[in-house]
């Protein structure tokens, strides 16, 4: 097998690599900006310079030559190579700053070119803490700059899209935001003008940057050239919590990051998925945060005399049963939901099991021509599969207004029918209306009873996307019920451990008054008797999996440990990620 | 004003295309096609020659504004490239530039009101031994450069005339005395 020695250390390798890829995937580094693994490499930032040389052998006995103190000779490379573009050969050596001055020159030199035209402004830059420039040169970068003149000054604040913003002044030109509308969006909205100083990425005179995955540009530059234009001067990196999730806006259930601050979701980013999303997501799935900020419901709300109040749980969980006691079992329709969770769908259909009701129906939520065989979706809902495998009965929206024609109690499950047009507000006329939802809307305005449950940023569940991947969430911020320390499932910052509550950055507002599903739910069978009781999604899905042939083998761990299970579903193809 | 390639043109177009395996590489003989038949290639311009080949006007933006040949604004008929890199420095190009200016009533990077000239300063054209030297509108170089030399140049252009292609021998052990 090829061997390449890498700062004295031997390492064996296979196929074709790049030599700074191997050096990331062994836990090592070398400091680069340009390079991104899922683009093309262009080599231009030329930070990722290491010194090779290759083990000279007789050309004739194929014996390595060695030198008057019997060590294998090695012929340099004349200059030093950038280590992104470098394909690896067998009896390479390669030595990286670590170990060799001349790199670790070169490294800092080039870091000072960097930085001759760089602004400097990482006090009052949105990158500042996650910047790839402010690392490396702290790590790798000179003291100072020699450099006394005027600096290049070039646009400030261009809006090159209705989501990004531009500071030309701190681009490095490492081309990676044009890389990706060229290779990845295939929009090719994009293109560097100018040249030498005064270059920067601009779109073409006149275009905007309306590119659906634009903002995939601000997380891939390496400094603060490309902004998010709705995040600008939100907050700082390191006053936020990350936590990964799910994203629910569409089927694909691409990977995301959640950033909260005191208990509020300020912003998304893309989590890393080979087999999902790779390092992307739309545009759309980003602002999904608002859905867990604004208009939330928080305390049920109850219907009387035509007029909707704030209730208490407790009423509301009276009123839940006495409806469903005082109601013939075939009088009741429950609808569950492709926008929520496995393990939600399953408390419901569970439920409608012991009591004798119908098995729970569900609607699709697709938008014809959508999705783009990309991360975009036809299907809007996150959880379309999960609900097809928990075999809950999927209806056509004629179907389930007929359905809700005939029933007297009708409990609707985190789906907005009314604003998308399944039903309207005449056939809720005469019915009793429970509807389980997490922000208002026109279909919780027409409801007699409104129970507050939880969003994907506050609990922890699971979500089948149209690939069949089951993946998962976990609660990024607190409920009026939950708490950081206490719950388990939550990530705990450095913050949230260590902050006291004269820290400007903890507070204890916006904690929305809700519970999960399986929590009412559990409140329902104290006093109803029947057994739907779990006090956690992990329980919930325990359960499934030992119950549900499609679900086998899935938990919480595994999952974990896997970034998603891919689930055998007959009849669906993967789409391309 | 609509800019449209004529029929010639289009032509000549075909005909890279077929010179190259892909298409963009035909960007920049395209966009000196279209500088030669408009005088500039402005945004309109570069949204014309992207249309015709079926690139992106980014990619189109992008190669028009690295090369300074190509002018991103209308310019004046003539457009004088003025030396003041080192060697034409010490030779007097910048006399020669402030002379133009004079002469012309204009400061560099600016246009005659009448649109004949245009004057720029440019870095090194690669011409150190003819200093001080100024090119033409991308094209002939005018060197060895006095007031009166500048004088008869723009008397020329002025009767449409271009200059001629000036042949200067290298310096030989035997031409140096």
């Amino acid at each position: 097998m090829p061997e390449i020695v890498i700062d004295g250390q031997t390492y064996e390798f296979e196929g074709e690599h790049k030599l700074l890829q191997f050096i990331q995937d062994l836990g090592k580094e070398v400091p680069f900006f340009c390079y991104h693994p899922s683009m093309s490499i262009p080599a231009n930032c030329r930070q990722c310079m290491v010194k090779v040389g290759q083990y000279v052998k007789d050309k004739e006995t194929g014996e390595y030559e060695l030198d008057e103190n019997g060590e294998k000779q090695i012929r340099w490379f004349p200059k030093l190579q950038t280590s992104c573009n470098l394909t690896m050969s067998d009896d390479m050596v390669v030595h990286t700053q670590e170990t060799d001055d001349l790199v670790k020159r070169a490294q800092k030199d080039n870091l000072e070119f960097i930085l001759i035209n760089h602004p400097l402004d990482c006090p009052i830059c949105d990158q500042a803490g996650e910047c790839p420039l402010q690392i490396q040169t702290y790590k790798y970068g000179p003291e100072g700059s020699r450099f006394e003149v005027k600096k290049v000054h070039k646009p400030k604040r261009v809006e090159l899209g209705p989501r990004v913003t531009l500071d030309a002044e701190r681009c490095i030109n490492c081309t990676r935001c044009t890389r990706f509308t060229q290779e990845i969006s295939n929009t090719h909205q994009l293109t560097i003008t100018s040249r030498g100083d005064k270059n920067y990425p601009t779109t073409a005179p006149g275009e905007t940057f309306d590119d659906p995955y634009s903002m995939n540009t601000v997380d891939i530059c390496p400094v603060g050239a490309l902004t998010s234009s709705d995040f600008r001067f939100k907050a700082r990196v390191w006053e936020m919590n990350q936590t990964p999730s799910i994203d629910i806006t569409n089927g694909k259930g691409s990977n995301i990051d959640l950033w909260t601050r005191d208990n509020l979701i300020l912003r998304i980013t893309p989590r890393h998925n080979e087999d999902v999303n790779d390092h992307w997501i739309p545009d759309e799935a980003r602002d999904a945060y608002k859905l867990f900020n604004e208009n939330r419901i928080s305390r049920p709300i109850q219907k009387l005399d035509g007029e909707q109040i704030l209730s208490s749980w407790n009423n509301a969980i009276a009123t839940f049963n006495e409806q469903v006691a005082d109601t013939d079992k075939d009088k009741i329709l429950i609808i569950g939901s492709p926008h929520a969770s496995v393990e939600e769908n399953y408390v419901f259909s569970k439920y409608a099991n012991l009591l004798g009701i119908d098995q729970p129906v569900f609607t699709p939520n697709i938008e014809e021509g959508k999705g783009d065989g990309f991360l975009i979706t036809d299907d809007l809902a996150p959880n379309t599969t999960g609900c097809k495998l928990l075999n809950l009965k999927e209806k056509k929206a004629s179907a389930i207004k007929k359905s809700v024609k005939n029933a007297e109690l009708v409990i609707v499950l985190s789906d907005h029918l009314l604003d998308r047009n399944v039903l309207s507000q005449e056939d809720f006329d005469d019915k009793f209306v429970i509807v389980f939802a997490t922000n208002h809307s026109d279909t919780t305005k027409a409801a007699d009873l409104v129970v507050p449950i939880t969003t994907a940023a506050e609990h922890a569940a699971s979500y089948v996307n149209i690939d069949g991947r089951i993946q998962r969430t976990f609660p990024a911020k607190e409920t009026k019920y939950s708490n950081r320390r206490l719950d388990l499932e939550m990530s705990e910052g450095r913050l949230d451990r260590y902050g006291t509550n004269f820290d400007n950055w903890r507070t204890e507002e916006n904690k929305v008054d809700c519970l999960p599903l399986w929590r009412f739910m559990a409140e329902v069978s104290d006093q109803s008797g029947v057994d739907v009781v779990y006090n956690s999604g992990r329980e919930i899905i325990e359960e499934i999996a030992g119950l549900n042939e499609a679900f086998s083998g899935v938990s919480y761990p595994d999952m974990d440990d896997n970034n998603g299970i891919q689930l055998s579903i007959e009849g669906t193809k993967k789409t391309k990620a | 004003m609509a800019y449209e390639f004529t029929k010639e043109d289009l032509k000549e177009i075909e005909k890279l295309k077929t010179k190259y395996p892909e298409v963009t590489p035909v960007t920049l003989p395209a966009l000196w096609i279209a500088q030669n038949r408009f005088g500039h290639v402005n945004p309109e311009v570069q949204k014309l020659v992207a249309k015709t080949l079926d690139l992106p006007e980014a990619h189109v933006h992008g190669v028009a504004t690295f090369y300074t040949q190509y002018y991103k604004e209308e310019k004046g008929k003539h457009v004088l490239d003025v030396c003041t890199c080192l060697s034409c420095q010490l030779c007097g190009g910048y006399d020669i530039l402030n002379y133009l200016e004079d002469k012309l009533g204009i400061k560099k990077g600016e246009t005659t009101d009448d649109g004949m000239f245009t004057l720029n300063e440019v870095e090194c054209l690669g011409a150190c031994g003819y200093a001080p030297m100024l090119q033409v509108t991308n094209d002939k170089y005018v060197n060895h450069l006095t007031e009166e030399k500048v004088d008869n140049l723009i008397e020329s252009l002025k009767n449409g005339e271009q200059p001629e292609y000036e042949k200067i021998g290298m310096p030989r052990r035997n031409n140096i005395k």
